[in-house]
C-alpha cells in the first residue's frame, strides 16, 4: 500500500471515528447552556416564593453559563465602598433557576447527572416538585446524581436553586467567594449538561507516574448500578506527540464500586514534564463490561505528564532535581468578569504572564481555580500551590466546618490530582484554632495522594505532616521580605534552612499610588472603582488632582524597585525554596491595595517591561553583592557577582563580564570575572571586582552591569558624590538657622534669604521613611501612612544632585533621616520640592522641603537631620551642597507667598 | 551475617546518639541585657518605647492585701510572663488578661516580661497594631501605678559578652549556658521538650527560637554551625520550668 493511500484511508477512520463520537455524544449529553427561567428570593421565606411543590413557573429569564450580576439582578448598590471595588448590583441569596427537561426515551437503564463545572455555594435540584439532591462543593464541580428521579421519555420541571450564602461559619475573605476580589456571586459558570452513562462506568481515573522506571500506575474506580456481576476490560489508549501505546486490564466487579488497578510500562520515549518542557499525555480508559445480558461502556479521560515531586533537604525535588519556586500570589482578582474565568484563553493569557515576568508558579491563596487554569499551568510549565477556601480561625472547633473542609480536599485531590502543574497542596492561609484538625487533613492528603507535597497552614504553627513551609518566618527568624536595602549583601538563607523546605510568604506589598485612568475600565464590569472616584474628589478638594499621574508614577517607580530588590534578595537566599510575590497584580480589597505593577485586570501600569523585569526575575540571574548604593569618590565600589541558575541547564565556560557606566551609556570601567562552568539548579559565587571611584569628580549616578555569555545581563545603580566640608555656612545674604527666630524674621524682614533647617524633632507630623506603605493605608494605618514621594527634579535645588522624579536607593540617607511637614493649610500654589505622597484616603499636601516668599524675603525650609554621621551619608552632603548653590545662586526665586503662622504650625513650640 | 551485624549495631549507635542530653548548668541573669531603662506613670506600648520586636520588662511595686488578688490587664500584646518576687506566677496573652496574684499581703515587685512576636495582620485589632502592654492594668481594681520599663536586649546582644555563674539558680528569666561533645557532624534537631518560651545560641551563632504551644518542639543545628569536639549552646528562656537539660535528635520532633 503506498503511503498516500494508507494517509488517506486513515483519514477516512478518522472522520468515520469522529462521525461516530459525535452521534454518541448527542444522544448521552444534553448541553443545558441557554435560557433559562429565573427568579431571585431575597426573602427566603418558606423556601421561596415559588414554591416548587406547586409546579409553579418562575416568572423571569437569565442566561446560562452567568451570574446575576450579568443582567444585573440584585440590590442596586448606591454606596461607594472604600475598601474594595463596589458591586454595583449586590445579591446573597438562594435564586432559583428552572427549565423543563425532556428526558430522552433512549436514556432507559442509564445513569442520569446533571452536572455544573462551578458553581457556589450550595446547588440544590429540584425534579418537578420534589427535592432530590443537594452539593456543596467550593472548589469542584457539582455533579448531581438525578437517575432515581426522573423517567427517560418524560418532560420533568427541573428547578436549580443556588444559594450563595455562606454555608458553613467560615472566614468571609477566603477567595472563593470574598467580596474582595472575585465577588460572592450566584449563577452557574462553564459547563453545564445533563448526562447520561451506562450503569457500569468509570467513577475515577487517577494516573501515578513512576520516572524510575517510566511507567504509570492507573487506579479506576469502577461503579457498578447493576446489582449484579460483571466482567469486561479496562482498555487504555495513552497518546502524546509521536506517541501512542495500549494496554488493557480485567475488570472484574460483584460490588457496587471496585478499584483496578493497572501498571503500565510507557517505554524510554515517553518524556518528562517540567517548566521548560511540559510535555503532556492524554490517558483513555474505556470500560468494556458484560453481565452475559447485557453490554456497558464507558470511557474516560484525563491528561496526566510524567513527574514526580519529592521533598528535599532545602527545595522541592521536581524529577529529582530542586527546583526554585518564583512565584505570584493569585487571589482570584477577576473584575472583568466577577468571577474566576472557567475557560481557556483567559487562563493561558495569565501563564503566558507569569513566563514573560520570569514567574514560574502561583500560589492560590485559599482558594482552587477551576480546571482550566490546571490545564494551561500544564500546558505551559506553571507550578500550582492550591488550597481550600480555608482562613483564620477556620480551625477553631466546629464540626460542621470540619466535616466540609474533610470533604473539600478529598474531592479537589480527585478532581485536579492528575494535572502534574499540581505540585503543592496546602490547606488554607494563615489558620488560627485547632492544630489537630490542621495535622488530621494533611496527613489524610499525604495518604491519598503521593503526587503533590503538602503542607498544614501558610504563616502559622507547623505540623508534623508539612512537606513544605510557606511562611514569613521559621523558628529561625523572619524569610519574609518586604522592602529592600541600600546595600545587597544578605539574604535569607539561614533563617529557612529548618527541616522542610521554606517558601517566602506573601512577599513585597509595596503600595502604589492608584491610577484614576482605572476608573473607566470598569464600564463593562460588574465592580466600579467607586473608591477611585472618592479618592480622586479627595485629592481635587485638596488641590493636588494634576499631580495624581505623577503620584502614580512615582510611587510605581518606587514599588519595581524594592521588587528588584526584593526579588533578587529572595534569589541569593541559596537555602530557600522560592519566595510568592504579593502580588504582580493589584489587589482590589483589604483596604484596597495596589501593590501590582499590572491593575487588577492584569494589565501593564506601564511602570516596567517584562524584558526588564525578567533581568532580576527568571530561571537564570545575575546577581550582585554589595554594601551599598550612594559612595563618596574617594571610596571604591567592592562587587561579589553571584548567578542565580535554576534553567534547564549547567552554563558551561561561561564568559562573565562586569562594566560602569554613566547616565549616557558611556563604558566608564570594564573587567572580566574568571570565565568558568556554572551549575545548575542552586546559586554560584562567581568572583569578586572592586571599582575605585576616584576618577568620578562630578556629581553622578553610575550603573555597574554584569553579564553572564553576554545573554543573561542585569544592572545596578550607585551614586557616587565628591565629599563636602564646612557646609551650610551663612552669609550676608543667606541665613542658616534651626529655628525660626528673631534673626531669621530680620533677615526676611531685609529682604534677604533664610535655610530654615529645623531638626526633624522640632517638627511635627509623621517620620520620613523611604518605603512606600506596606500593602495599603487603609487596611494597615500605622506608619508610614505615605505612599512614597514625588521630586520636583528640574527645579534648581536639585541642579548639582543627581535624582529622578522618583525617590531611588540615594534617597536612603535622606528620607530615613527626615521629618514630614504636613502642608495642607499652604497657599494651594505651593508645592514642596520634595514632595511626600499622602494615604490616598486622606490626600493632603506632604513634604520634606520647600521654598516660599516670606515677609519680605526668601525662604527655604528642609525638615532634614544634618548632624548625624555625616561622614556616612554623601547624599545628604551632596544636596546640602546643591541647596546652598542654589540659594546662594541667581536662580532662587519663589513665587508662592506663605504667612509666618504657617511656619510655626509646623514646628514644635 | 557479618554486614548486618554491623549495620544493626550502626543503628544502636545512632539511637544512642538519639538521645544525646545537654545539661544545661550554668545560668546567667537577665540584668546583663537591660536597655536603659524608661519610667511612666502609666504603661507605656513597645511601639512608644520604640522597640519593634522582641521583648520589654514592666516592672513596678505592688501592695496586695490579701492572700489572692486579681491583676488584670487590658491589652497584652503577645505575650507575657509574670513575676512576683523573681517567682513566675503564670502566663497572659491577649486572649487571657487576667489572673490570680498568690501571697501574703504585702510589699512586693511585679515584673512582667513581655514579648511582641510580630505584627496583627487581620482581625478587628487590625489597625490598632500597638504592642507590648498598654491601657489600664489593676490589681484587685485598683489601678497600678508608676512602671519602669526596660527593653530587654535579647537578639542583638553578643552572647560571648554574658557572665555566667554555676550558682546561680533563682527563679527569674534568664540564659542557661551548656556544652556537649559530638564526633561526627550532620545536621541534628535540637529537641526543646519541656523548655517555655526562648530563643537559642550554638557556638555564639544564633540558631532560632521555641515556644512550648507550638506542635513543633525542635530547631535545625545546620552542621556548620556544629564543630568536631565540644560546642556551646546557649538558651534564653522567659519562662521557669525547671528544666536542667535539652536533647539532641536526628529527626524533626512535633507534640
Amino acid at each position: 500500500m503506498n503511503n498516500q493511500l494508507l494517509r488517506h484511508l486513515t483519514r477516512i477512520f478518522l472522520i468515520v471515528l469522529v462521525a461516530q463520537v459525535g452521534a454518541l455524544k448527542a444522544q448521552t449529553v444534553l448541553d443545558l447552556s441557554g435560557t433559562w427561567r429565573f427568579q431571585t428570593d431575597v426573602m427566603d421565606f418558606r423556601r421561596g416564593s415559588l414554591s416548587p411543590r406547586y409546579n409553579h413557573l418562575l416568572q423571569e429569564t437569565i442566561q446560562l453559563p452567568g451570574i446575576t450580576d450579568d443582567h444585573q439582578i440584585g440590590y442596586k448598590n448606591p454606596y461607594k465602598y472604600i475598601d474594595r471595588l463596589t458591586r454595583k448590583y449586590e445579591y446573597m441569596g438562594p435564586a432559583w433557576y428552572q427549565r423543563d427537561i425532556e428526558i430522552p426515551a433512549d436514556w432507559k437503564g442509564k445513569r442520569i447527572f446533571m452536572y455544573f463545572e462551578r458553581t457556589h455555594w450550595l446547588s440544590s435540584i429540584y425534579v418537578d416538585t420534589k427535592e432530590v439532591s443537594q452539593i456543596d462543593y467550593i472548589s469542584v464541580p457539582h455533579n448531581h446524581d438525578l437517575t432515581d428521579f426522573v423517567k427517560p421519555g418524560k418532560t420533568h420541571r427541573i428547578t436549580v436553586c443556588i444559594d450563595n450564602r455562606f454555608q458553613y461559619k467560615t472566614h468571609k475573605w477566603n477567595h472563593a467567594h470574598t467580596e474582595f476580589t472575585q465577588i460572592n456571586w450566584n449563577g452557574i459558570l462553564g459547563e453545564m449538561k445533563l448526562i447520561a452513562i451506562d450503569p457500569v462506568f468509570v467513577e475515577d481515573l487517577q494516573v501515578y507516574p513512576n520516572i524510575a522506571d517510566n511507567s504509570i500506575k492507573v487506579r479506576l474506580q469502577v461503579n457498578n448500578d447493576t446489582k449484579k456481576q460483571v466482567k469486561g476490560k479496562a482498555n487504555f489508549t495513552i497518546t502524546g506527540p509521536n506517541y501512542n501505546l495500549k494496554s488493557e486490564a480485567t475488570v472484574v466487579s460483584n460490588d457496587s464500586v471496585t478499584f483496578v488497578e493497572s501498571t503500565i510500562q510507557l517505554g524510554k520515549n515517553v518524556k518528562l514534564w517540567d517548566e521548560f518542557n511540559p510535555n503532556l499525555y492524554q490517558i483513555t480508559a474505556q470500560l468494556n463490561t458484560s453481565d452475559g445480558k447485557t453490554n456497558y461502556q464507558h470511557t474516560k479521560s484525563d491528561t496526566f505528564g510524567m513527574r514526580e515531586v519529592k521533598q528535599g533537604k532545602s527545595h522541592v525535588l521536581l524529577n529529582n532535581r530542586p527546583i526554585h519556586l518564583r512565584g505570584n500570589v493569585e487571589n482570584a482578582v477577576f473584575p472583568k468578569t466577577g468571577y474566576a474565568p472557567v475557560d481557556d484563553a483567559s487562563w493561558e493569557r495569565i501563564m503566558l504572564l507569569m513566563k514573560d515576568y520570569g514567574l514560574n508558579h502561583l500560589r492560590f491563596h485559599s482558594w482552587c481555580p477551576p480546571k482550566a487554569a490546571f490545564r494551561m499551568a500544564d500546558k505551559h510549565g506553571i507550578y500550582f500551590e492550591v488550597e481550600m477556601p480555608m482562613w483564620g480561625k477556620d480551625a477553631e472547633p466546629d464540626e460542621d466546618r470540619y466535616n466540609f473542609f474533610r470533604r473539600e480536599i478529598k474531592a479537589i485531590l480527585k478532581e485536579y490530582g492528575n494535572h502534574p502543574s499540581f505540585v503543592l497542596y496546602c490547606n488554607g492561609n494563615e489558620i488560627t484554632g485547632n492544630f489537630d484538625f490542621i495535622e488530621e487533613l494533611t496527613a489524610e492528603g499525604r495518604k491519598l495522594d503521593s503526587r503533590h507535597l503538602f503542607s498544614g497552614s501558610t504563616a502559622r504553627t507547623r505540623v508534623k505532616s508539612d512537606q513544605y513551609y510557606v511562611s514569613q518566618q521559621t523558628n529561625k527568624g523572619p524569610v519574609k521580605v518586604y522592602e529592600g536595602l541600600p546595600n545587597t549583601d544578605w539574604d535569607r538563607s539561614a533563617e529557612s534552612d529548618v527541616d522542610v523546605p521554606v517558601i517566602s510568604h506573601e512577599s513585597g506589598q509595596r503600595c502604589v499610588y492608584p491610577n484614576f485612568e482605572e476608573i473607566k475600565k470598569y464600564a463593562n464590569s460588574p465592580v466600579e472603582a467607586r473608591n477611585f472616584e472618592v479618592f480622586k474628589d479627595l485629592l481635587q478638594k485638596n488641590g493636588m488632582l494634576d499631580q495624581a499621574n505623577d503620584f502614580f508614577r512615582a510611587s510605581g517607580a518606587l514599588t519595581v524597585l524594592e521588587y528588584k530588590a526584593v526579588i533578587e534578595a529572595l534569589l541569593r537566599s541559596s537555602k530557600s525554596a522560592g519566595f510568592q510575590l504579593l502580588s504582580i497584580n493589584d489587589f482590589p480589597g483589604q483596604g484596597y491595595a495596589p501593590v501590582g505593577i499590572l491593575d487588577p485586570f492584569w494589565d501593564s501600569k506601564g511602570l516596567v517591561t517584562p524584558e526588564k523585569f525578567k533581568e532580576f526575575c527568571g530561571p537564570t540571574v545575575a546577581l550582585l553583592r554589595y554594601e551599598k548604593s550612594a559612595y563618596f569618590n574617594n571610596e571604591t565600589f567592592m562587587g561579589k557577582a553571584e548567578v542565580y541558575n535554576y534553567s534547564n541547564a549547567a552554563l558551561k565556560n561561561a564568559k562573565l563580564k562586569w562594566w560602569l557606566t554613566d547616565e549616557t551609556g558611556k563604558v566608564l570601567q570594564k573587567g572580566n570575572l574568571k570565565t568558568q562552568t556554572i551549575g545548575n539548579d542552586g546559586v554560584f559565587p562567581v568572583g569578586e571586582f572592586a571599582i575605585p571611584l576616584k576618577g568620578i569628580t562630578n556629581k553622578q549616578k553610575l550603573t555597574v552591569h554584569i553579564s553572564v555569555n553576554d545573554q543573561i545581563k542585569n544592572s545596578w545603580d550607585i551614586w557616587v558624590y565628591p565629599p563636602h566640608q564646612n557646609l551650610m555656612q551663612s552669609t550676608d545674604q543667606v541665613l542658616y538657622t534651626t529655628v525660626y527666630n528673631d534673626a531669621a524674621k530680620k533677615q526676611l524682614a531685609q529682604g534677604k534669604t533664610v535655610v530654615l533647617y529645623p531638626s526633624p524633632n522640632q517638627v511635627k507630623g509623621r517620620k520620613s521613611v523611604f518605603h512606600n506603605h506596606f500593602w495599603n493605608p487603609i487596611m494597615f494605618a500605622w506608619p508610614p501612612m505615605t505612599i512614597g514621594s514625588l521630586i520636583h527634579n528640574k527645579q534648581g535645588m536639585f541642579n548639582d544632585f543627581s535624582t529622578s522624579y522618583h525617590t531611588d536607593w540615594q534617597w536612603w540617607d535622606i528620607l530615613n533621616n527626615a521629618k514630614v511637614i504636613e502642608m495642607q493649610n499652604a497657599p494651594e500654589k505651593l508645592r514642596p520640592f520634595i514632595q511626600i505622597i499622602d494615604s490616598y484616603d486622606n490626600n493632603q499636601k506632604l513634604g520634606i522641603g520647600f521654598e516660599a516668599k516670606m515677609n519680605g524675603g526668601k525662604l527655604l525650609v528642609l525638615a532634614l537631620d544634618t548632624q548625624k554621621d555625616m561622614d556616612k551619608r554623601p547624599a545628604t552632603q551632596q544636596l546640602l551642597y546643591s541647596i546652598d548653590h542654589y540659594v546662594k545662586g541667581n536662580q532662587f526665586a519663589p513665587e508662592v507667598q506663605v504667612e509666618e503662622s504657617f511656619i510655626q504650625s509646623f514646628l514644635t513650640k | 551475617m557479618k554486614w548486618r551485624i554491623l549495620w544493626s549495631l550502626g543503628i544502636l549507635a545512632t539511637q544512642a546518639l538519639h538521645a544525646q542530653e545537654i545539661s544545661l548548668d550554668k545560668k546567667a541573669s537577665l540584668t546583663q541585657v537591660y536597655l536603659p531603662a524608661v519610667t511612666s506613670e502609666q504603661l507605656l506600648s513597645m511601639n512608644d518605647l520604640n522597640v519593634e520586636f522582641g521583648y520589654v520588662l514592666y516592672q513596678t511595686e505592688i501592695t496586695t492585701q490579701s492572700d489572692s488578688e486579681e491583676l488584670e490587664l487590658e491589652n497584652v500584646r503577645d505575650y507575657a510572663a509574670v513575676y512576683v518576687n523573681g517567682k513566675l506566677q503564670g502566663t497572659l496573652t491577649d486572649n487571657r488578661k487576667k489572673m490570680a496574684i498568690k501571697t501574703e499581703p504585702g510589699k512586693y515587685l511585679l515584673q512582667i516580661y513581655v514579648e511582641n512576636i510580630g505584627r496583627i495582620t487581620y482581625g478587628p485589632e487590625i489597625t490598632d497594631n500597638s504592642k507590648g502592654l498598654f491601657g489600664g492594668i489593676t490589681l484587685d481594681g485598683n489601678d497600678i501605678e508608676n512602671w519602669k520599663m526596660l527593653p530587654l536586649n535579647v537578639r542583638k546582644f553578643p552572647i560571648k559578652n554574658l557572665t555566667f555563674e554555676s550558682s546561680l539558680s533563682d527563679g527569674n528569666p534568664g540564659f542557661y549556658k551548656g556544652t556537649f561533645s559530638l564526633e561526627g557532624l550532620k545536621n541534628t534537631y535540637l529537641d526543646i521538650s519541656g523548655w517555655g518560651m526562648g530563643e537559642v545560641w550554638i557556638n555564639s551563632k544564633y540558631l532560632g527560637s521555641y515556644w512550648e504551644e507550638e506542635k513543633q518542639r525542635s530547631i535545625l543545628i545546620p552542621t556548620e554551625d556544629l564543630v568536631q569536639g565540644e560546642n556551646e549552646i546557649v538558651v534564653f528562656e522567659l519562662k521557669h520550668h525547671q528544666q536542667k537539660t535539652m536533647k539532641l535528635s536526628q529527626t524533626p520532633v512535633f507534640k
